[in-house]
């Protein structure tokens, strides 16, 4: 993990401990002087902190603020790639745009863009996220497989299956995945992920893997006529808040294991985890490419991750692109 | 040869990055070329289509023909280099499907700037140009699935 300074320290502090943490203990671990400690937190509780001073025993974390901080994310973060460097923003056009440019200026493998609201969230072809403030996730994960550029399109089970995974971690709900990474809950529409790349023609240069998940957002507020699919919020479906930062930091751990996985043993096993999870085997299906469509039953996918459609001639059709729609 | 062989050496063609293929015996003459070629161009309805479609991609002429169908793609060469897909995917010449195209035919472009998305499974991979150049062909159409290698533009290095 990255040495997020003093700070960060601080808040890793608070984290594992039970309550209060003395002024002394913390002069000692950080090897800084009281003096330096008070100061720090003075500077924390500026930036929406609420650290009680509890006299004659030390400090405690009573709060966060409500906005995700790269402090709160990176305190014990047990990652080894996904994270390296965290960035939050206010407000941003589309973190995707954000941590393109990043990357393209060099920025390392792992490198994770947060805002709290998007004014311009990337949708599939110029489609609008919904992205207002205070209540979702939207972020950007930086990613420098040495891969060929043909193999990089498997990155997109790595995310789905994430997001997946990170649902079943914070709540009791039960996400069914899309092809090729779409993620429902109860048939609507709850994250929507979408991964650009920069290559060459025989290597990765780098992937940005877009997330957005619904985690807080009250459908109510919604207009129905800006959403292209019907589409829903965790808290909507499970009724209960979902913590965003514990939902953001399972998310980067579990992006980081899959990301491991797929290193170290390729595409196969996470995409054996997405074909588990999509149900989607054996299943109807229509196809739309542009103008063109056509139905069929799903056989699998390809290592690739193409959707593989056998036709009612027997034919079978492998499908890269499109929507997928059940029937 | 019969239509067996010829769908055979089609899929070996097209398995590797091999963009013309030429046989000649006593019997026959087979021309196989891939790519931009007014003449001789794939027709590629799905990122599979040698299956569905095995007769029309190949120049299969008979041996007094082929030597007309080997000039423009000559020509092109001449005058161009060829900017082609590194994936397999859906071809896109707008950001989104009621906005502008990237670039057109007769248009310059500096080095960096975006020429088309190839999509495939959400990936969405902008093509930039690697070189200042001058668009001189557009080869595939908007939404067009496209094969690894596929010639996606002829252009003028500037």
């Amino acid at each position: 993990m990255k040495d997020s300074g003093v700070d960060g320290r601080i808040i890793g502090l608070f984290r594992s401990g039970d309550g209060v943490v003395s002024g002394a203990a913390l002069s000692r671990l950080l090897g800084v002087s009281r003096t330096a400690v008070w100061k720090h937190v003075k500077g924390l509780r500026a930036s929406g902190y609420l650290i009680e001073a509890v006299p004659s025993k030390g400090y405690r974390l009573l709060s966060s603020p409500k906005v995700l901080t790269q402090l709160d994310l990176s305190a014990g973060l047990a990652t080894t790639r996904i994270g390296s460097s965290i960035i939050c923003l206010k407000e941003t056009e589309s973190t995707n745009q954000v941590a393109f440019k990043l990357a393209e200026e060099g920025a390392a493998e792992g490198t994770v863009v947060i805002a709290d609201a998007q004014t311009a969230g990337k949708g599939r072809l110029g489609r609008i996220w919904l992205s207002p403030p205070g209540v979702n996730l939207y972020c950007s994960v930086v990613l420098r497989p040495a891969i060929a550029p043909m193999a990089a399109c498997q990155l997109t089970f790595l995310s789905v299956v994430a997001v997946a995974r990170a649902i079943e971690s914070c709540t009791s709900l039960k996400p069914q995945i899309k092809w090729p990474n779409d993620i429902l809950i109860n048939g609507k529409k709850v994250a929507g992920l979408l991964n650009e790349m920069n290559a060459e023609t025989e290597k990765v240069n780098f992937v940005v893997l877009g997330i957005g998940v619904n985690l807080n957002l009250d459908m109510s507020s919604i207009s129905e006529s800006l959403l292209r699919h019907p589409a829903t919020s965790l808290l909507e479906e499970g009724g209960a808040e979902v913590d965003r930062l514990a939902f953001t930091r399972a998310l980067l751990l579990e992006l980081d294991r899959l990301y491991d996985v797929f290193l170290a043993e390729g595409e196969a096993p996470v995409r054996a985890e997405w074909l588990e999870r999509s149900a989607i085997k054996g299943r109807n299906v229509k196809v739309s490419q542009g103008e063109r469509e056509f139905v069929g039953m799903v056989q699998g996918v390809d290592s690739f991750g193409a959707l593989l459609v056998q036709l009612s001639d027997g034919k079978v059709e492998t499908v890269l692109s499109g929507d997928v729609a059940l029937v | 040869m019969d239509i067996k062989d010829l769908k055979m050496l089609i899929k070996m063609v097209t398995e590797t990055d091999i963009t013309e293929f030429e046989l000649e015996n006593a019997d026959d003459k087979v021309v196989i070329k891939r790519g931009c070629s007014g003449t001789a161009q794939f027709q590629m309805q799905a990122p599979v289509a040698y299956q569905y479609a095995p007769a029309a991609p190949v120049a299969a002429a008979p041996a007094a023909a082929p030597a007309a169908a080997a000039a423009p793609a000559a020509a092109e060469k001449e005058q161009g280099e060829v900017i082609t897909s590194p994936i397999v995917g859906t071809f896109y010449r707008a950001p989104a499907p009621d906005a502008a195209p990237f670039v057109e035919v007769g248009q310059i472009v500096e080095k960096g700037q975006v020429l088309c998305i190839v999509e495939a499974m959400k990936l969405m991979n902008e093509i930039e140009a690697e070189f200042k150049c001058k668009i001189v062909k557009i080869c595939k159409e908007n939404a067009q699935p496209v094969e690894y290698g596929d010639a996606l533009f002829v252009v003028e290095k500037l």
